[in-house]
């Protein structure tokens, strides 16, 4: 379970995320709406650790966030921007290393990276490299490689850039195969189609500022 | 220059907003630019070449086969230089303007490229006029070898720049072409008989030396390969390709752009090779022990770009031999244990990938399931394990040829190799300049501000060629080794620390 109490961000004086307090329960979709500028990122910045609260507390599944903890980095897995990619390796390297790195069995690792290469369409590209894929296939090969490994919280800032609304649709699959699994999703999103079609509930920032 | 062009030149400069003061300041920063580098510069060289160690090297039986095998390397540089940078380079929009147009390539290009062979031909002419100078001054060339010798040297300025279109307008010969002028030029060094029928033997020919006439065969041999050459750089700038063109023009806008603002390894980076090879080799693969898992994949990533990686290696092994030769009795230690760290700090560049790629992992949210410092500790081996064999390869090499006794050089090596692969890490954990380093730094002298600035730009370079001097004079002072480790250990510190 996911608990935000009162967190506040602002920096130089100005609000980048009014205060927000919610429960997110275990298993659950989130979307989280709003005009730019509203706090979208910055508040799944807060729920990912790369941003400090100026107020409030976040707590995730009882603990508090850290990035640096072994534990918070099984648990959580999020992507805010596109993740490093590697330029000497192909997408296929690529996902099976992250994977490799999660999992101790290499054979459970290869297995992981190709169900995740598979599911986003992503088998025909298995031999390029990051600089030979078009923007949305950036957009895919980043999705992932934050998929390829095991997860209880999922933190996605507008996963569905770039995509045309095919691939838009493998996602939603995609993420609601995660939720089925067990896994509470919380995403960032423009996109009325993700919110309506995957989220249990939708929390909009303009409504909170 | 025709009219069309000319048009479109004009409008292109009525954009700007330049003023007048922004020239005349222009004209005083390349004033003072010249009279603090290139001057010294000059005059460093010509000290050098007047010593009596320059006189004996510029006079030695070996030197024309110096100059053929310098002018081979010359030629074949500027074709594989061509190929990423070219001299027909103008700003993007001007050259997606230009280039669209239905304007002739000779027309619109012929600019850049003549401004550009004007600084090749006057550096190539001084160069040539210092070596000449040099000998007459020493009484041991007359007057016309000097002057000959000097033409000689314009005439390869003119050579190097269609070598350098070349490159840019026949990209895929121009590799072909290199090896074919690098080979041609080994075989005339090696073989005095074949000076007279190739253009790098012509030059060897004009060399000045004591006793011999003025080789004015070789300059008029070399002068009309020159003109047949400049007749075809019509037809190059005509055969200039659309993409290749804008995909030049932004590059180089990209690198002066990161330049500007003193980003050197992300001006360095635009020109980074990119993959294309290998791809079907499996870089990861279930090795079980995971430090193999990352040598692997860091070995197979490199190998990727086989000339980048071919040149980082054969860098680390020249460190090695000058750090070799620093050891000995008469060298200037220190100056070639700086120019060894340099070189090594150069060439570990394409053995890094994978350091890189973990700074940038390490700075942003977690993607392994491995934490910051060991993916990073993974990611040193690789470069650790090929520098450190390329590296003491080289110095025991060198000092068994030079009759150096090999403790010093093994020494300053191992202690070398892994101050340059920290120096590495650090250049990779560096972020953005601190706003606090903009500030004016105001002195009795004047401001400051632009030599802290460059001071931390290039300060990886700096801590490595310092480190390389003391790896030189480690038996004799090993204290100047330890305190360019604890500098080097404590920025590294400071940049982990400050991560993310």
């Amino acid at each position: 379970m996911i608990e935000v109490d009162g967190v506040t961000v602002t920096a130089g004086g100005t609000t980048l995320l009014p205060a927000v307090t919610l429960t997110v329960p275990r298993g659950a979709v989130l979307a989280i709406r709003g005009r730019n500028g509203s706090g979208k990122s910055t508040l799944l910045g807060v729920l990912a650790g790369s941003r400090t609260p100026t107020r409030g507390t976040v707590r995730i599944d009882g603990a508090d966030v850290s990035p640096r903890d072994r534990g918070f980095r099984r648990r959580v897995a999020a992507m805010i921007g596109l993740p490093p990619m590697a330029p000497d390796l192909t997408v296929s390297d690529h996902v099976l290393l992250v994977a490799t790195t999660w999992l101790d069995d290499p054979r459970e690792a290869a297995e992981l990276a190709r169900t995740v290469i598979a599911e986003l369409h992503l088998t025909g590209l298995g031999q390029r490299f990051p600089h030979e894929l078009s923007s949305g296939q950036t957009q895919l090969f980043g999705l992932a490689l934050v998929l390829a490994r095991p997860f209880d919280v999922l933190l996605l800032d507008e996963p569905e850039q770039r995509l045309d609304p095919e691939h838009v649709e493998s996602v939603i699959q995609v993420l609601r195969a995660r939720r089925d699994a067990g896994a509470t999703v919380i995403a960032a999103t423009h996109s009325p189609a993700l919110a309506d079609r995957l989220a249990d509930r939708t929390l909009w920032l303009d409504a909170a500022a | 220059m025709t009219g069309p062009v000319r048009a479109a030149l004009g409008i292109w400069r009525a954009r700007t907003s330049r003023t007048s003061r922004d020239g005349a300041y222009a004209v005083y920063l390349a004033l003072m630019v010249a009279l603090v580098t290139v001057i010294p510069g000059v005059r460093a060289a010509w000290l050098g070449l007047t010593s009596p160690e320059g006189i004996a090297a510029i006079t030695a039986a070996g030197a024309p086969d110096a100059a053929i095998a310098v002018v081979a390397a010359l030629w074949a540089g500027a074709l594989l230089l061509g190929r990423d940078r070219g001299p027909a380079v103008r700003p993007p929009f001007l050259t997606h303007a230009l280039a669209t147009s239905g304007l002739a390539g000779a027309e619109s290009f012929r600019g850049p490229v003549l401004r550009a062979g004007a600084l090749v031909t006057v550096l190539t002419t001084a160069t040539a006029g210092l070596l000449g100078a040099a000998l007459v001054g020493a009484r041991l060339a007359g007057p016309l070898d000097a002057a000959v010798f000097l033409a000689v040297g314009a005439v390869v300025g003119a050579v190097t720049t269609v070598a350098w279109l070349a490159g840019q307008a026949l990209p895929r010969a121009a590799v072909a072409i290199a090896v074919g002028v690098c080979g041609l030029g080994a075989a005339t060094a090696a073989a005095p008989a074949l000076r007279p029928f190739t253009p790098m033997g012509w030059v060897g020919l004009a060399y000045p030396v004591a006793g011999d006439p003025p080789a004015v065969a070789a300059l008029t041999a070399l002068a009309a390969l020159s003109a047949a050459l400049v007749c075809a750089i019509p037809t190059l700038l005509n055969r200039l390709r659309l993409r290749e063109l804008l995909a030049q023009s932004a590059r180089w806008d990209s690198a002066t752009v990161h330049a500007g603002g003193m980003d050197f390894s992300a001006a360095v980076a635009v020109y980074q090779r990119r993959p294309r090879l290998g791809r079907r080799l499996r870089a990861v693969r279930g090795l079980g022990r995971p430090a193999l898992v990352f040598l692997v994949r860091d070995a197979i990533g490199a190998a990727r770009t086989p000339g980048r990686l071919l040149l980082g290696v054969l860098a680390v092994a020249g460190a090695g031999a000058v750090l070799a030769l620093a050891f000995t009795p008469a060298a200037a230690g220190w100056a070639l244990g700086a120019a060894a760290g340099t070189t090594l700090f150069a060439g570990l560049g394409p053995l890094s990938d994978g350091l890189r790629h973990a700074a940038s992992v390490a700075a942003g949210l977690p993607l392994y399931g491995i934490g910051d410092g060991p993916l990073l500790a993974r990611h040193l081996l690789f470069p650790t394990v090929v520098a450190l064999l390329a590296l003491l390869t080289a110095v025991l090499v060198t000092s068994s040829a030079a009759g150096i006794p090999a403790l010093g050089p093994l020494v300053g090596a191992l202690a070398l190799g892994p101050l340059a692969l920290l120096a590495r890490v650090n250049a990779a954990l560096k972020g953005p300049m601190p706003p606090a380093l903009l500030a004016p730094v105001p002195t009795p002298v004047g401001d400051l501000g632009a030599a802290v600035r460059m001071a931390w730009a290039v300060d990886g370079l700096l801590l490595v060629a310092l480190s390389g001097a003391a790896a030189a004079l480690v038996l004799e002072s090993p204290l100047l080794l330890l305190g360019a480790a604890l500098a080097l250990l404590g920025i590294g510190a400071s940049r982990w620390r400050q991560r993310g």
